[in-house]
């Protein structure tokens, strides 16, 4: 029997806004513990919630980015529940009434089709504390406590490992470009669970759902739930049924281990957050956050292939944003220079990144320099050799790219009245060369092209040079 | 010497010398010693002698400079123990001031004395904090109730050891006290007063209310603790403070004011009749408009049931923090957080507080909830649009605050959840204030045999001013400003 399997998606991601969802504390990763907490972090009584607006801004732009109906009213509901890294008791959510509802995204998958998958719904909500459980006590942080998040719900129309994994990495794209998060998936900033179920083909049930949770990248969507698919379909082949049940994926043994059995799904006892009175949204308040959304990575890949950029060096260039954020303001410089840039920021300046650990960010060579490095580079005042060399220095000193090529004393002469000279002067010296020539022995040309550098100390244009040479010669 | 006197009385006293601060906290600290109806929790004395030492040069314009007062055990004050009466809480030191709290320190108004409360504020009795029954003043015998959940507050107001005392009103935890305690007892628009900083019972009926022993002196502190709290309360209002106390003048020739025929036909003892009928020709005499109206009876039933399931909802969940993890009661070794939670919430709570969470839980789980939460919120919605519907034709709705003058306190502390037919109409309707978040102002309208009862006035939606002067005109010609029969510590 052949089984369809039918996967659903939850995506939390962490807002990197400057302070948390509902208290002034602020947010930054890595400080030392319980450092970053407000009373209302850690739910001392009379404390109150107040909406951090830049985060309902992200949720707009998200919700827009996603194809959403947006609510035009903001409301708030309580999830109520024990647990030691919930301050209050209960969680600030939106239950009722999500700010972005009924949305999709489309996918390109790598037979070329397109998927659309649908979104049922985004939220806004605050995060938990984290908690850190030694051998007989535990530890809470506070500092994660009410940090903002955004979780976005698909519908269950994902058939597909690799369909899951566009779809994560869509989302991922979206909010990096979108300024909302790190979506850092690796260091939770960007969580994802999976539900997949499966039945048999054309059927309308559904079978019974298997989460599986800890997938830290998108790869990792993919393998855990191509896993998943072959678990559970050769238990179903075997008669055992499919228990509901949480799962984890274990990276190294790539396969899907059993965390915990599912028992009756809690009672969260929703009801609307009383301390925060329904905020409306005016149209122009939405319709500003759309419009002032940093540009998602689509609408860059357009852009630079309107510029004369491939499809392939457009995608390219998007997959790190601020790789991305670095060629626009090299773009703005010299509009005509696209691919020159993008040849300098894949090839030289990349290797450059990896080599010394550093992300673009650090580079000190401004895009006013890289361009006229490649000013000289293509006026042959610099030869590819000499740039590189200019590069490596620049990167240091972030000087302009001909003072440094000064400093080096690394210009190149394309000056052709200069070089005939040096020709004919190299020739005068060689006359045997001459008679080579003649001869039809063409390596005469590159020994004189040596010897003409040799002498310079290859400061000559090497492509001026030789059709010099062979200007000369012939002449003779 | 000072004590009994109202808030007018003593800035005329400070401003002109005769008395400085120090000697009026002094004052009121003894009698706080010396007082008998367990209404204290913390008295802060170092603080309010401290504080009251640096008073020296009086404020000529600012009321409150330099006068006394008292607050409820459930507002937050910073390095002040708060135990909101309850067990759960009792060695809970908080880290921060309340709004109101902060207010009146820049005020230069002195925090004396944390009083009692029904524990966590839930509860019309005075008698389930974790220090037992609060007495009302006005009986010696200890046989009738003080009202709660405010009572500590009520008791020294009307002892007279401070001119004013802080409270929290969800149902009527002022309002009905007031009446018991012969005192002006008053609630403003939901939002008009920061709720940041007074523990929650119930957030959407949760008001900032006070004890005073005057009309003009009610007026006087909305003046100071009134106002948009930007940073800490969403749902404080942006709407400008009006001068309140200077805006009274007993002027009611213009106003139109109903009564609810219900309501009074609900009222047990004769002289609270009498009373409203009073009421009613005073503001007649004074030119105002004053007709009879109706109110389903099933709605104005409606009222306690569906407070019950509201305010009981609401508080499972904010009290929901009280977990014994990062503040408040610790007990015993805990293999595990649940138990951890488990112990401190069991030996935490009282048996009161425990029922009413789980009438809480139960009217909130899925299966329940459209049956019992939404069914009392749409109940609300009902009440609250008629109110509204009444308030469209008249500037105010006077009633009794109660049909009963003498309320016993009874041993069963759940009895006030009993839903008779005379509880629920006559006993519970200041409710609808809450409801609908309207001011509502309780003053003294009648003694009977030196035992104190009271009228209620509500207006619309931030007409505070019309609340006070209503209340003004009633107040001047009942007699009954700043009672001062009350056997006081001192006497």
């Amino acid at each position: 029997m052949n089984f369809e399997a039918v996967i659903g998606i939850e995506i939390h991601v962490e807002m990197k806004t400057r302070s948390k969802m509902f208290s002034s504390s602020p947010i930054a990763f890595g400080k030392e513990a319980n450092t970053l907490v407000t009373p209302l972090d850690m739910a001392f009584p009379g404390t109150m919630p107040i909406v951090n607006k830049q985060a309902v801004i992200n949720a707009i732009r998200v919700s827009n980015a996603l194809n959403m109906t947006i609510d035009n009213e903001l409301w708030f509901d309580r999830k109520n529940y024990f647990y030691s890294d919930l301050p209050k008791g209960f969680q600030i959510t939106q239950d009722k009434r999500p700010i972005g509802r009924d949305g999709y995204l489309e996918v390109k998958l790598s037979n070329g089709t397109i998927k659309k998958i649908e979104i049922e719904r985004l939220h806004m909500e605050e995060d938990t504390c984290k908690q850190l459980h030694m051998a007989d006590y535990t530890l809470i942080d506070y500092n994660r406590a009410g940090t903002p998040l955004i979780e976005i719900v698909s519908r269950p129309n994902i058939r597909s490992g690799e369909e899951a994994m566009k779809y994560v990495e869509t989302i991922k794209s979206i909010v990096v470009f979108s300024d909302v998060s790190d979506g850092k998936m690796e260091e939770g900033s960007l969580r994802c669970d999976v539900n997949i179920s499966l039945r048999p083909y054309g059927s309308d049930t559904y079978g019974t759902k298997v989460e599986v949770k800890n997938l830290n990248s998108t790869a990792n969507v993919q393998r855990a739930i191509d896993f998943e698919i072959k678990r559970q379909t050769k238990s179903l082949l075997s008669g055992i049924p499919i228990e509901q049940e949480t799962r984890r994926f274990d990276e190294l043994k790539r396969e899907t281990v059993l965390m915990r059995k599912k028992t009756d799904s809690v009672d969260y006892k929703y009801f609307t957050e009383p301390n925060i009175v329904p905020i409306k949204l005016s149209d122009e308040f939405i319709e500003t956050a759309i419009k002032t959304c940093p540009e998602l990575a689509d609408a860059k890949i357009a852009r630079f292939k309107e510029i004369g950029l491939s499809e392939e060096e457009a995608s390219q260039m998007i997959q790190n944003r601020l790789m991305a954020a670095y060629f626009d303001r090299c773009i703005k410089v010299n509009p005509k220079r696209a691919k020159a840039f993008w040849n300098w920021l894949n090839g030289d300046i990349l290797a450059y990144l990896n080599k010394h650990e550093i992300e673009i960010t650090s580079l000190v060579v401004t895009p006013e320099n890289l361009n006229s490095l490649i000013d000289m580079l293509e006026k042959g005042t610099l030869s590819f050799n000499q740039a590189r060399t200019v590069f490596e220095k620049m990167a240091i000193d972030n000087k302009d790219a001909s003072s440094i090529a000064d400093e080096l004393g690394l210009k190149q002469n394309s000056n052709e009245d200069e070089i005939r000279k040096i020709v004919e002067e190299t020739i005068n010296e060689f006359p045997q060369s001459v008679v080579d020539y003649k001869a039809g022995k063409d390596r005469a040309v590159g020994f004189l092209v040596g010897q003409i550098m040799k002498k310079t100390k290859g400061k000559v244009n090497p492509a001026i040079t030789s059709k010099l040479v062979v200007e000369i010669l012939k002449s003779k | 010497m000072y004590l009994g006197k109202t808030i007018e009385e003593l800035h005329e006293l400070l401003v002109s010398k005769k008395v400085t601060p120090l000697e009026l906290v002094k004052e009121a600290i003894d009698a706080l010693k010396k007082e008998t109806t367990n209404a204290i929790e913390t008295i802060c004395e170092k603080e309010a002698l401290e504080f009251a030492s640096s008073l020296v040069e009086p404020e000529v314009d600012n009321l409150l400079w330099g006068i006394p007062y008292v607050c409820k055990d459930n507002f937050s004050t910073k390095g002040i123990l708060t135990t909101a009466s309850s067990n759960i809480l009792s060695d809970y030191i908080p880290v921060f001031d309340a709004t109101v709290i902060r207010k009146l320190k820049d005020k230069k108004a002195v925090l004396i004395c944390k009083t009692t409360l029904d524990e966590l504020a839930m509860g019309g009795t005075g008698t389930t904090g974790h220090k037992g029954v609060t007495y009302n003043p006005y009986d010696e015998t200890h046989t009738y109730k003080v009202g709660g959940s405010s009572c500590g507050s009520a008791s020294i107001c009307a002892q007279g050891i401070t001119p004013f005392a802080l409270g929290s009103d969800t149902g009527d935890s002022v309002r009905k006290p007031a009446t018991y305690a012969g005192l002006v007892g008053f609630k403003p628009t939901w939002g008009r007063i920061s709720r940041f900083g007074l523990f929650p019972f119930a957030p959407s009926l949760d008001h900032v209310a006070y004890f005073t022993r005057s009309v003009k002196d009610s007026a006087i502190v909305l003046e100071h603790i009134a106002g948009y709290d930007v940073e800490h309360d969403a749902t404080s209002s942006p709407k400008a403070v009006e001068n309140y106390y200077s805006l009274i003048d007993g002027n009611v020739s213009n106003k139109k004011i109903a009564y609810i025929k219900e309501i009074n036909d609900a009222i047990k003892d004769a002289p609270i009749r009498e009373g409203i009928n009073k009421c009613i020709d005073i503001l007649k005499s004074k030119g105002a408009l004053v007709e009879e109206v109706s109110f389903d009876q099933n709605l104005l039933a409606a009222i306690y049931p569906s407070y019950l399931i509201i305010s009981c909802a609401e508080a499972t969940s904010n009290n929901a923090n009280l977990d014994g993890i990062k503040f408040g009661l610790r007990e015993g070794d805990a293999s595990s957080y649940q138990e951890i939670m488990i112990n401190a919430r069991t030996k935490g709570f009282g048996e009161l507080i425990k029922r009413r969470f789980v009438i809480g839980s139960f009217s909130l789980f899925k299966a329940n909830q459209e049956e019992l939460f939404i069914r009392a919120q749409k109940a609300r919605r009902l009440i609250v649009n008629k109110v509204n519907e009444i308030l469209s034709d008249y500037d105010a709705i006077l009633t009794p605050c109660g049909g009963i003058i003498r309320n016993p306190i009874v041993s069963n502390e759940s009895d006030d959840d009993r839903l008779d037919i005379n509880q629920m109409i006559v006993e519970n309707h200041l409710g609808m204030g809450n409801f609908a978040g309207l001011p509502s102002i309780s003053i003294p309208m009648g003694l009977d045999n030196n035992f104190p009862y009271g009228a209620n006035v509500m207006t619309k939606a931030f007409d505070e001013v019309g609340a006070f002067n209503i209340a003004y005109a009633l107040e001047e010609d009942l007699g009954l400003r700043n009672i001062n029969t009350v056997k006081k510590v001192n006497d």
